[in-house]
């Protein structure tokens, strides 16, 4: 039996996912740590942590492959990945219908064409500023004084959605303080918040040919709020995977698969291997 | 892995040596006020017409991008925003008059307050304001060419016979400043040594259709630029040429490109980041992607489809060029074809469509160029955002988490298409 791992440095939550492939390809096990300041030691405990939870030793794992911003510093790696090539991989297994990926994470959020294989086609992904993502979420959050888990739930109760007068994560916090001050209700506000988001991410999905189906990915497929406004936006279902957050790890553990099995695709790719996990 | 990514030629050495000359000259006109000089744009330059008097250019763009290669160019932008000017100016502007306020320039050396600040109107709008500028801090006399913008496929006869007739309003205007008569044999024969400059850098940026590339079109390119700009109307730059071509020549003859194996060809649309050049450079390199093809290397002249500047008509020719024959003053719809022909003609991969922010000229309209290039002609084409001056803009991670995305892309469908074939 060949084991592989892939993990997922994202900005805020780092992601590992064992996989194992015996005859068919499985899923062994997940983990999920906050990323923190010291972005080595979180991959190093998402992925202590996801051998111990597939009840495996380290030396078992045939091949790691990394991805996320912080794919660079993870000492332990084989290779490194981007993410936007892990998630559409890891869709494309998951929800194999998949041609066109939706992933918001907590800095940045890209669309994704995705091919039959789970390759990637084209992509597009927003500019450097934090707008409309997971991060503009969050400081809504904050600004209203609940939680993030919270926020989604309570926004599908907005009947009478506030227009925002911005995405930016900064000036966010203003445009919800004056429409508190007039009173609104949180859930509208909320409700505008998400949709104002999902207008954002769909306009810039509008850059690639947004075929369906239309898989989400990354960890603000969690929030049932996104999703509604996304799909209201789009006017059709997303495909949500129970392992939605997962995917750039699951992708990134099927490379390591490949790799593994000689059927890897990336010629040039060998070049790419840095183990000493200095960038 | 470290991949080489530079030819280094005798080329290199005889580009230094030109421009530092050049830097000398201007040096001097600053100490005694001999050679007049001239300040222009580099889009559409009529430096031929110079020649006519003896007269050495003066590029602030060149200035600028010279600080932001050397990582200078943040404090002369910072020393403009203080005056007033915004943060979404061009930064070529700030950081060009942040310099003259802070009396800094590229090499240290004194740069002269030109004899006539000629503002070679081509295409952007900010070069009419810069120039503005420039004269009330300097003092120097003001001359505007108004070129009109390509509106049709070919430039109209009334718009040839409008700039020609500014051109020997020009030609007036310098006689009066420089108190020497306008030498029209050597401006003939400026147009005539411009015609041999050009003919040979036209067939350099052919060689770059072989596979291997001898030379890396968009990055070694600019090491040429420098010469094309400042000596192409001289016996110098015509030798120059000569034996830059005979080098690449003879390497790819060899059989030698770029890197050690050419993994990918690429046609590059916009100026480079140059506060971040290297590290914008490595990022291909390790992919061993050479760019076969460039648009900013024709800001100056698009030579690669035949015009060249005519000896018989030197008047008109000069015209023509700052009409039509650079890419500032093409409409979009003619970037798009000239773009296309690269794709197809020098056999490339794909398209990286660089957006700066500094310059709406280059950069409105890219959103939809990439539109464009993926949907309607299947060209995988990546657009990523930086500035071309401004090190605030450029933001390292994400850059190059893009560019390895797109290859990774590329990668595989390449390795689908063998595997098809096989
Ligand atoms: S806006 Fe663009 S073309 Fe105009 S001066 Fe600036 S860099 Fe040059």
């Amino acid at each position: 039996m060949r084991i592989a791992s892939g993990v997922d440095v994202g900005s805020t939550q780092t992601k590992a996912v064992m996989m194992s492939d015996n005859g068919g390809i499985n899923i062994l096990a997940r983990a999920l740590v906050d990323t923190g300041a010291n972005v080595q030691r979180a991959a190093e405990r998402a992925f202590d942590k996801c051998c111990a939870e597939a009840g495996i030793q380290t030396g078992d794992v045939g091949f790691v492959v990394g991805t996320g911003y912080g794919r660079y510093k993870i000492a332990f790696g084989n290779a490194q990945m981007t993410e936007i090539s892990c998630h559409a991989k890891g869709a494309g297994f998951l929800c194999p219908s998949t041609r066109t990926v939706i992933d918001m994470g907590g800095q940045d959020s890209k669309a994704i064409s995705v091919g039959a294989n789970g390759e990637v086609l084209d992509f597009v992904m927003n500019d450097k500023c934090a707008a409309g993502t997971g991060r503009f979420l969050a400081n809504a959050a904050e600004v209203m004084g609940i939680s993030l888990d919270e926020i989604g739930p309570l926004s599908l109760r907005g009947k009478y959605p506030v227009k925002l007068a911005t995405v930016c994560t900064v000036f966010v916090e203003s445009d919800i303080l004056s429409y508190l001050a007039q009173g609104k209700k949180g859930e509208d506000i909320l409700n505008g918040v998400h949709l104002a988001i999902a207008k954002r991410t769909v306009s810039l999905a509008r850059r690639i040919n947004l075929e369906p189906e239309i898989t989400m990915t990354g960890g603000v497929a969690r929030n049932c709020g996104m999703v509604h406004a996304l799909e209201e936006v789009l006017a059709r279902k997303l495909q949500i995977s129970p392992d939605a957050h997962f995917m750039g790890a699951v992708g990134a553990a099927l490379f390591a698969l490949e790799k593994l099995d000689q059927s890897f695709e990336f010629g040039t790719w060998k070049g790419q291997h840095a183990t000493s996990g200095g960038h | 892995m470290s991949e080489k990514t530079e030819y280094r030629g005798s080329i290199h050495q005889s580009q230094k040596d030109l421009m530092l000359n050049w830097y000398e000259q201007l040096d001097r006109a600053a100490t005694t006020g001999d050679p007049p000089t001239v300040s222009m744009m580099i889009s559409g330059n009529c430096v031929e017409l110079l020649e006519g008097f003896g007269a050495v250019p003066l590029y602030p763009e060149v200035n600028a991008l010279q600080l932001a290669i050397r990582h200078q160019s943040l404090d002369p932008i910072l020393a403009a925003e203080d005056l007033g000017y915004a943060a979404d100016n061009c930064a070529y502007v700030k950081a060009d008059i942040g310099c003259m306020l802070k009396g800094i320039t590229p090499t240290g050396g004194k740069l002269p307050t030109p004899t006539l600040i000629l503002c070679n109107f081509v295409g952007c709008n900010t070069y009419l304001k810069w120039f503005e500028h420039t004269a009330k801090l300097t003092g120097a006399p003001l001359y505007v060419i108004d070129v009109p913008f390509m509106r049709t496929d070919e430039p109209r006869k009334e718009d040839v016979e409008y700039v020609v007739r500014q051109l020997k309003e020009t030609v007036e205007k310098l006689e009066q400043l420089t108190r020497r008569k306008f030498d029209y044999d050597r401006f003939r024969q400026a147009v005539d040594c411009s015609r041999r400059s050009e003919d040979l850098w036209s067939q350099i940026k052919h060689l770059a259709r072989s596979t291997p590339s001898p030379f890396d079109a968009y990055f070694d390119a600019i090491t040429l630029m420098g010469p094309l700009y400042v000596y192409r109307a001289k016996p110098e730059g015509v030798e120059f040429f000569e034996t830059a071509l005979a080098e690449l020549q003879a390497k790819r003859d060899a059989g030698h490109g770029v890197y050690e194996r050419e993994h990918y060809r690429l046609v590059m649309e916009g100026p480079p980041p140059y506060p971040y050049f290297r590290t914008f450079r490595d990022m291909f390199a390790k992919w061993q992607a050479c760019a076969v093809a460039s648009t900013y290397s024709t800001v100056g002249g698009l030579w690669e489809f035949g015009f060249r500047h005519d000896p018989d008509h030197p008047f008109e020719s000069v015209a023509l060029h700052m009409i039509e024959q650079n890419v500032t003053n093409r409409n979009y719809l003619q970037r798009y074809e000239q773009i296309r022909r690269y794709v197809e003609e020098w056999n490339a991969d794909g398209v990286i469509i660089h957006f700066v922010k500094s310059c709406r000229l280059f950069s409105a309209g890219q959103g939809d160029m990439r539109d464009y290039f993926t949907k309607q002609l299947g060209i995988p084409t990546l657009y990523i955002e930086s500035d071309l001056e401004d090190p605030r803009y450029f933001a390292e991670a994400q850059t190059k988490n893009r560019i390895d995305a797109f290859f990774e892309a590329l990668e595989h469908s390449k390795a689908t298409a063998l595997r098809g074939s096989a």
